[in-house]
């Protein structure tokens, strides 16, 4: 039984889901998800693999890396049923379940093309928690989302096929840069994990899905590749620099963003940042930290969209502009979301405290002084977006009027575990650290680095205290802010589109002036037929056709004969 | 800051007194705690305090240039 690959049983049960009655499904759901996660008992090795083609699929293969992945995913997995408790109709469900379980699955592919398998199986099936919005704007966003993430796939697919002519193996081990191969499938994983200006699909997508599948969203496609990453290409040095880049620019545009889930979206890009500088370092401290920061990270980003969730789902809005002054009528909402926008900015206590503390000692630790300013500049920049903007324009600034219910039973349910987990991670680092990959003797808690942590986010909450105060903070605007899929949303478009419009044009024109010289032929033909210029009658149309097929055959003939 | 109700104004200036409070305090604590960094940089007094700040100030105006950039209306795509 804990043969089978964790998160198949979840595929399959999904099957299932849109048969059952209500309250059964959810209960029904929490059963399959426990199941497929006993699997994860199996301990490291090969578990199950099939012979196809004279190659081996290996469906379930596991070790200290996939581990923490396959918890932190289960894990994901509950919190997003009970959070969707209230939810009666199965779309969201059955794509919800049967995506957290392919993203499970794909981190226990032993070989790149079982990967390739779920790798697409995670972008089919989550699609559908986009066109769950059911408006017009949320389809088109569902097919670029699913163009991007299927193109992401069929680069792995080709890549795996271009690796196994240079190596011989389908393995999906560590791999070096240099070769066609690895070069389309770093490019596979870096669309997965939203690398600058491959990013766009992201804050495009996840903003338009339905309030649960944005949660759904948030936790797997964007981990799975940085398990990936981890797996593949720790100590590949460009990744430093990519992920360098990855925290620092989101942070601009979430700070001038109007739609909260957006911004939280941008916020989820820079996270994966710190992760990928981390497998770039690519050391066992490091590791260890990027696998410390994308577990709590899933969590606390979760909590984060769940609670701008719920207010969504009661007011119908997530705009800044929209919303202010919830914190009467939604004050449970309210304190879980300050603890994920306290996780997120690493307070001292909080989740990502003890998280990024480990990256940050990896950077240091291997002297990459601009990196390390880059990455505390950019941990300032989360604290202003997500840690004040998020909970500050949603239940405090000023009142929108509103006065909504506080959230269902469920969502305050899910989020007080959330909460109760990323607090649980602060305050209990060297539990935490047991379930990393790689041994950790390390203590985040010294007087020292309390210190130095509370001076940086007080003074930079102080920032926005003082820029807020003095008029010089941005007011929220209605608007919308380019982002990288702008490149295919209009430029391509404009390059593209006077292309095919002149073509066809010049098409026209040619068959026009086909067209026409045929009739006009047709014509000569006729007057020739009817009104001979001299000699006899000539008897009709096809007389004529005749002498100048002669005409042109002995043409042909006094040319030949030059 | 239009339309502020009068109970969150004043919940506002308590939270901007006490963040003030506690900045100080923390300025102070430098005196009484050994702090050291990762980076030889930060070892340097109240790095974090100026680091923190001015980082926030910066991501901000630069984001403020952005929007002259980047900024459509929000029909743009539709």
């Amino acid at each position: 039984m804990t043969d089978l690959t964790p998160g198949l049983l979840m595929i399959i049960a999904a099957g299932a889901v849109p048969y059952l009655p209500h309250h059964f499904r959810q209960f029904f759901m929490l059963g399959a998800i426990v199941l497929s996660a006993s699997s994860l008992t199996a301990g490291a090795g090969v578990h199950w693999s099939v012979p196809v083609f004279g190659h081996e699929l290996i469906l379930h293969h596991a070790d200290h890396l996939t581990l923490p992945f396959g918890i932190i995913f289960h894990i994901a997995a509950v919190l997003n049923v009970i959070y969707g408790w209230h939810e009666r109709k199965a779309m969201e469900h059955t794509a919800g379940l049967a995506y957290a379980g392919a993203a499970i699955a794909a981190v226990h592919a032993g070989d790149l093309v079982t990967l390739f398998i779920w790798w697409e199986a995670t972008a089919v099936t989550s699609v559908f928690l986009i066109l769950a919005s059911a408006t017009e704007r949320a389809n088109k966003a569902a097919m670029r989302y699913l163009l991007v993430q299927v193109a992401s796939g069929v680069m792995l697919l080709a890549g795996a096929a271009l690796y196994w002519r240079e190596t011989g193996s389908w393995a999906f081990a560590a791999m070096e840069l240099g070769s066609l191969g690895t070069g389309l499938i770093f490019l596979a994983f870096g669309i997965k994990a939203a690398f600058p200006l491959l990013n766009g699909w992201l804050q495009d997508a996840y903003p338009e899905a339905t309030v649960i599948g944005t949660v759904m969203l948030s936790s797997f496609t964007t981990k799975l590749a940085i398990y990936a990453f981890a797996r593949g290409f720790a100590g590949t040095e460009y990744l430093i620099w990519i992920g360098a880049a990855m925290t620092a620019f989101p942070v601009f545009f979430a700070v001038i963003e109007n739609d909260l889930r957006r911004v939280l979206a941008y916020s989820l890009n820079n996270q994966l940042g710190f992760m990928i500088v981390a497998i770039g370092i690519g050391t066992e401290l490091a590791i260890n930290g990027a696998v410390a920061h994308a577990f709590a990270h899933i969590i606390y980003k979760a909590l984060l969209f769940m609670s701008i969730g719920s207010v969504m789902y009661r007011v119908g809005t997530a705009k800044a502009t929209e919303l202010g002054g919830l914190y009467k009528s939604m004050p449970l909402t309210m304190i879980f979301c300050i603890i994920g926008a306290m996780s997120i900015s690493a307070f001292p206590m909080f989740s990502g405290f003890t998280a990024k503390a480990v990256i940050m000692k990896a950077v240091g630790y291997e002297d990459l002084i601009y990196v390390y300013l880059i990455l505390l500049a950019a941990s300032a920049g989360v604290l202003h977006h997500s840690g004040i903007k998020i909970p500050y324009f949603t239940f405090f600034s000023h009142d929108s009027g509103l006065r909504p219910k506080e959230a269902p039973i469920n969502m305050l349910i899910a989020m007080g575990i959330a909460s109760v987990l990323c607090i649980g991670i602060g305050v209990m680092p060297t539990q935490f650290y047991q379930i990393l990959p790689y041994a950790l003797d390390y203590q985040p808690y010294d007087a020292s680095h309390i210190v130095g942590q509370f001076q940086l986010v007080i003074f930079a909450m102080l920032a926005f205290t003082f820029l807020m105060r003095f008029g010089f903070y941005p007011p929220e605007i209605r608007s919308t802010v380019l982002n990288t899929d702008w490149l295919y949303r209009k430029l391509a478009p404009w390059l593209v589109l006077p292309v095919i419009k002149s073509g066809l044009a010049m098409a026209k024109s040619a068959e026009t002036a086909l067209v026409s010289s045929a009739q006009s032929i047709m014509r000569m033909t006729k007057d020739m037929s009817n009104h001979p210029i001299s000699g006899p009658v000539i008897p009709g149309p096809a007389a004529v056709v005749q002498v100048i097929l002669l005409a042109m055959i002995l043409a042909v003939v006094y040319a030949a004969l030059g | 800051m239009t339309n502020l109700d009068p109970k969150l104004k004043k919940m506002g200036n308590y939270a901007s007194i006490a963040l003030v409070v506690i900045g100080l305090s923390l300025i102070v604590m430098e005196f009484f705690v050994h702090r050291h960094g990762e980076i030889a940089l930060e070892d340097l007094p109240i790095f974090p305090v100026v680091y923190g700040f001015v980082a926030s100030v910066f991501i901000v105006v630069v984001g403020i240039g952005l929007r002259v950039l980047l900024m459509r209306g929000e029909d743009y795509y539709d």
